[in-house]
């Protein structure tokens, strides 16, 4: 299963518009399950559309192997009917004409595999699937979820080398979207196919993906295995973006008590670091002590009242306030305080997500605090999990 | 190739590097023409060039330059400009008989007509659209029915009644039954008026009813809510509201009026009342080409304008749709004692704008003598006689081999015309939506659209300006059916591309990607997927144009020959001629061809008209 390399692709519908992708170099390696993610207009699709064909480029290069798709210098595009790819619409894209038996092996049709074969494949994606009910129904007479599934099964039809997923999974409900992420899984490790898949739901990105790329305004700004994106964000937006509740900050410019006792502990304990704009700390590497004396040494700590406990199912989200921040920090463990409870809120140094002024992860703060070299960020190393 | 071109030039060549102008357009210029849909727009666009622009431009250009048989009275060489013939058509002492008096005529009667309609039109859209009358559905069907015949079927059932002896022929029903009607209400502009009126009333009743129908009952309520009387609301929300949209029917209704020939033709021309289209038809026919071309300019003059303006009220019009579009909700007002005499109302006008003028028409093909009820009068003769005593005409029009002929001419030249089309429309449509050459797509859609600016009967001249003699490789197609194919083909095309680009435009392009992802080429697309999906639009596409074709009358009336005689022309002749059962036999023919035609097309679409022509 080929390999699908962009090189600096950019993307400009026209007009006056700012680009819908900017300069976007993206290796996705043979038979990698690969899952964009990024906010809602951020380029997810029009990426998806670029390496299918869908869309030309308005610069840069799409190669699929070794075969080179798209080149804006060189002229060359091949068209999405030769690509040999299947994509699955976030709009489903079903053919209205056609009832739902027409509409999955219309692939098969398209490449006359013989009939045996080809009844015997259908029958099998739509019990997969879950659509044999349904199939001489025509795409209207079918629920939102009911048209996805179709959608998929039309390209799992052919199984194709590629696969491209546009929120595949967004109309499902919560049981059948757990049963469809088992099957993707399934499908990709039985045939290696390689899959792009695009989600906004980092959950499914984390248990899918065997790598993410994030991307943010029509620029990539991470692209690493789920954990490095989780433990490692690359900059403030990946860290924030990812993870919920989403990660706390502290502003080190915006001067406020806690930024001070940030800085006071820095001081401290790393006095040779400098150029710190922000620390991250994410919610569940937070941890509350009764007394100060219950902290561990080194670890970054400060005094804190319970605002608000939510339980989530099996876990706890406790809302903090801090020197006149909010806080939040999640738990499994049943938690014995309450609202209004004084306690001790403390972090460990290789817990601490540390950025620059610009906002990046700071490379050397990575170093001193033993969370790994930043620049080794993008290897799947098994970080320490606070 | 581009790479070492770049590198001659002296321009970095690699990643980063902004690629040359020059290897950016290759690459474009190699996108678009990776399928077959640009360069079959560009085909398409060229053929609509051929036969929209040229034609107009040439008769524009007949205007302005001597035309044969002319020379010795303007004093310069066939070819040559002139300013003669607007002169003459405009300020000349016959001017007056040329230009103006039937610019006068025109006028009023379109204003008169329309005011007439409206005042009838709009209180039925009104009660049809928003309120519980008795038998409303059955009544939103039946008062549109005039809008499905031909209006000059309602010019000859006029004549049949009212017809005096200052014409020869078969007297009217009136006078034969010794009430002699006065000139002004057996010819000219008043009948004109009325009937024109008569054939608007569903105009208004489709378009207005429509934009009513849209109206969100909810913004009713909450000028109610917030203390609002119904008088309040009438005249400060829906009136406002619907005034756009009135506006537009106004003036859509006035542009087609301008150009209405059929009931000028009947009414006018026997005292010699002209409108600018029945000039128009006496200068062509007299052979005044360069007056001639005048004329048409002034008509087509008068549609872009009354256009122009339009576009501006439907802009202005779509402001206010998004108010009520989402959740609209319509509710029927109740007409409490005003019930009754609203129904009697909507029954009086179907009885005199569908029940009497068919009645008329009808009884007078089955009656010997006008206004004779005697049992002993009647007769069938007319339909399915034979051996009768009449000079031309020896058996009934059902037996007569020209009627066949006809219908048979109409059925292939309106039904070739209408398939080319309704598939020219969809492949405009498909263009329009696809090509990634976005000046090719607008100019696609304003080419076909601009038929619609000029009035059928300048239309025919225009084609008769162009295609009278032989130019370059094209003969000369006077009297062949090939130009009225044509013809017909252009003079359709605003109905088809419309049709067309929004049957393409909802469709969307996903469906047609997924099967592109599936690895299906660009035939097999058009072939599994675009074509297949788009048969209503296609029939639709065919067979409306096909029903206004079979009821067209300008048109043919200056482009058919007799070896080309359609329904309508043969007709035309028979009044001529004065054989009044005959002709009327013919026009409840193509009536009822065109009314069940409509019937068929709704049914086959499973759309309404109204829906149709609200777009
Ligand atoms: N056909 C188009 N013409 C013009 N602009 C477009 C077009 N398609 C997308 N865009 C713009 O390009 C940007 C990226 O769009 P894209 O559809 O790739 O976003 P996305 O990441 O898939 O978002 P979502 O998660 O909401 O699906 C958006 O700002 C969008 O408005
Ligand atoms: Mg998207």
């Amino acid at each position: 299963m080929p390999a699908i390399t962009l090189y600096g692709a950019e993307k400009n519908y026209g007009g006056n518009a700012a680009n819908a992708v900017s300069n976007l170099d993206l290796e996705i390696d043979d038979g990698e399950f690969m899952c964009l993610l990024g906010p809602s207009g951020c380029g997810k699709t029009t990426t998806l559309r670029m390496i299918a064909g869908l869309e030309h480029l308005s610069d840069g290069r799409i190669a699929v192997g070794e075969r080179v798709v798209d080149c804006v210098s060189s002229g060359t595009f091949v068209s999405p009917e030769k690509r040999g790819m299947g994509l699955v619409f976030q709009s489903y894209a079903l053919w209205p004409h056609m009832t739902v038996e027409r509409n999955t092996d219309f692939g098969l049709r398209l490449r006359k595999v013989p009939r045996a074969e080809r009844e015997a494949r259908v029958a099998r994606v739509m019990e997969t699937l879950g659509i044999e009910k349904y199939r001489d129904r025509y795409p209207s007479q079918l629920s939102g979820g009911q048209q996805q599934r179709v959608a998929l099964a039309r390209m799992l039809a052919v199984n194709p080398d590629v696969l491209l997923l546009d929120e595949p999974l967004s109309n499902l409900d919560a049981r059948l979207r757990l049963e469809m992420r088992a099957e993707l899984k399934r499908l990709h490790e039985e045939f290696r196919t390689t899959i792009v898949f695009v989600t906004h739901d980092q959950w499914e990105a984390m248990t899918l993906a065997t790598s993410i790329a994030v991307m943010n305004e029509g620029t990539l700004q991470q692209r690493g295995t789920p954990n490095d994106i989780y433990d490692r964000p690359a900059n403030r937006f990946v860290a924030e973006f990812v993870g919920s509740p989403p990660i706390n900050i502290i502003e080190m410019a915006a001067g406020s008590p806690l930024a001070a006792s940030a800085r006071t502990y820095f001081t401290r304990h790393f006095p040779a670091l400098d150029g710190i704009g922000s620390v991250g700390m994410r919610p569940e590497a937070l941890a509350i002590a009764a007394t100060a004396e219950d902290v561990p040494s080194g670890a970054f700590g400060e005094e804190a009242t319970v605002s608000g406990v939510l339980p989530t199912g099996g876990s706890w989200i406790i809302e903090l306030q801090c020197k006149g921040a909010k806080l939040f920090l999640t738990t499994h463990l049943a938690p014995h305080v309450e609202d209004g409870d004084g306690v001790q809120v403390y972090i460990r140094p290789e817990a601490l997500h540390v950025f620059d002024d610009q906002g990046n992860r700071h490379g050397k703060a990575d170093d001193m605090l033993g969370t790994g070299a930043g620049a080794k960020a993008r290897k799947t190393v098994q970080p320490m999990h606070a | 190739m581009g790479s070492r071109l770049m590198s001659v030039v002296g321009t970095p060549v690699g990643r980063g590097a902004v690629p040359g102008f020059w290897r950016r357009l290759r690459y474009r210029a190699r996108i678009s023409m990776r399928e077959p849909t640009t360069l079959l727009g560009i085909l398409v666009a060229l053929l609509f060039a051929y036969l929209i622009i040229v034609p107009i431009a040439s008769l524009l250009v007949d205007a302005g330059r001597v035309q044969f048989g002319d020379e010795r009275r303007i004093g310069a060489a066939p070819g040559e400009w002139t300013l003669y013939y607007i002169s003459r058509a405009l300020f000349s002492p016959v001017a007056g008989n040329l230009f103006w008096a039937p610019l006068f005529n025109t006028l009023s009667v379109a204003i008169g007509a329309i005011t007439i309609s409206l005042a009838i039109g709009g209180p039925l859209a009104w009660l049809v659209s928003r309120t519980d009358m008795f038998a409303r559905r059955w009544f939103a069907t039946a008062l549109i029915v005039p809008f499905m015949l031909p209006a000059w079927t309602f010019a000859l059932a006029w004549t049949t009644l009212f017809k005096n002896r200052s014409v020869g022929g078969q007297l009217g029903w009136f006078e034969a039954m010794g009430f002699a009607p006065p000139d002004w209400l057996a010819y000219g502009q008043v009948p004109i008026t009325i009937i024109l009126a008569l054939n608007y009333i569903p105009f208004f009743i489709l378009l207005f009813g429509n934009a009513l129908r849209r109206f969100d009952s909810q913004l009713e309520d909450s000028a109610r809510m917030l203390g609002a009387r119904s008088s309040t609301v009438a005249f400060r929300i829906i009136g406002p509201m619907m005034l756009p949209a009135l506006m537009s029917a106004i003036i859509l209704a006035f542009a087609k009026c301008i150009g209405e020939f059929g009931v000028p033709y009947v009414l006018g021309l026997p005292v010699n009342y002209d409108l600018l289209a029945t000039g128009l038809y006496r200068s062509i026919s007299s052979r005044q080409t360069g007056v001639a071309a005048v004329l048409a300019a002034a008509i087509m003059l008068i549609g872009v304008i009354s256009l122009l303006i339009d576009a501006r009220l439907v802009r202005e019009a779509r402001k206010f749709v998004t108010v009520g579009a989402k959740g609209a909700m319509s509710r029927k007002s109740a007409l409490g004692p005003l019930r009754v005499p609203a129904t009697a109302f909507a029954a009086l006008i179907f009885l005199v704008s569908v029940g009497l003028p068919l009645l008329t028409l009808s009884l007078s093909t089955i009656m010997r003598v006008p206004a004779n009820f005697a049992w002993s009068n009647f007769t069938l003769d007319y339909w399915i006689g034979t051996d009768l005593e009449t000079v031309a005409l020896r058996t009934g029009i059902l037996l007569s081999p020209s009627l066949w002929s006809a219908a048979w001419n109409t059925l292939t030249i309106v039904g070739t015309a209408s398939i080319c089309s309704g598939l020219l429309g969809l492949l405009v449509g498909y263009v329009v939506v696809r090509t990634p050459v976005r000046p090719l797509a607008g100019f696609l859609r304003q080419v076909t659209f601009l038929p619609y600016l000029v009035p059928g009967i300048a239309f025919a001249a225009a084609y008769l300006s162009l295609f009278a003699v032989q130019r370059g490789p094209i003969p000369a197609l006077y009297g062949t059916a090939a130009i009225l194919l044509l013809a017909l083909v252009a003079d359709q095309m605003p109905y088809a591309s419309r049709a067309g680009i929004s049957a393409m435009m909802q469709l969307g392009k996903d469906p047609e990607e997924a099967a592109q992802i599936s690895g299906a080429g660009w035939l097999r697309r058009m072939a599994w997927i675009v074509v297949p999906v788009q048969k209503g639009a296609l029939v639709t596409g065919i067979l409306l144009p096909f029903i206004s074709g079979i009821k067209g009358l300008s048109l043919f009336v200056i482009l058919a020959v007799p070896a080309t005689d359609v329904l309508t022309t043969y007709s035309l002749r028979l009044v001529d001629y004065n054989y009044t059962q005959a002709a009327n036999a013919v026009v409840l023919i193509i009536a009822a061809i065109a009314y069940f035609g409509t019937l068929l097309a709704q049914k086959l679409t499973k759309t309404n008209l109204a829906d149709g022509l609200g777009t």
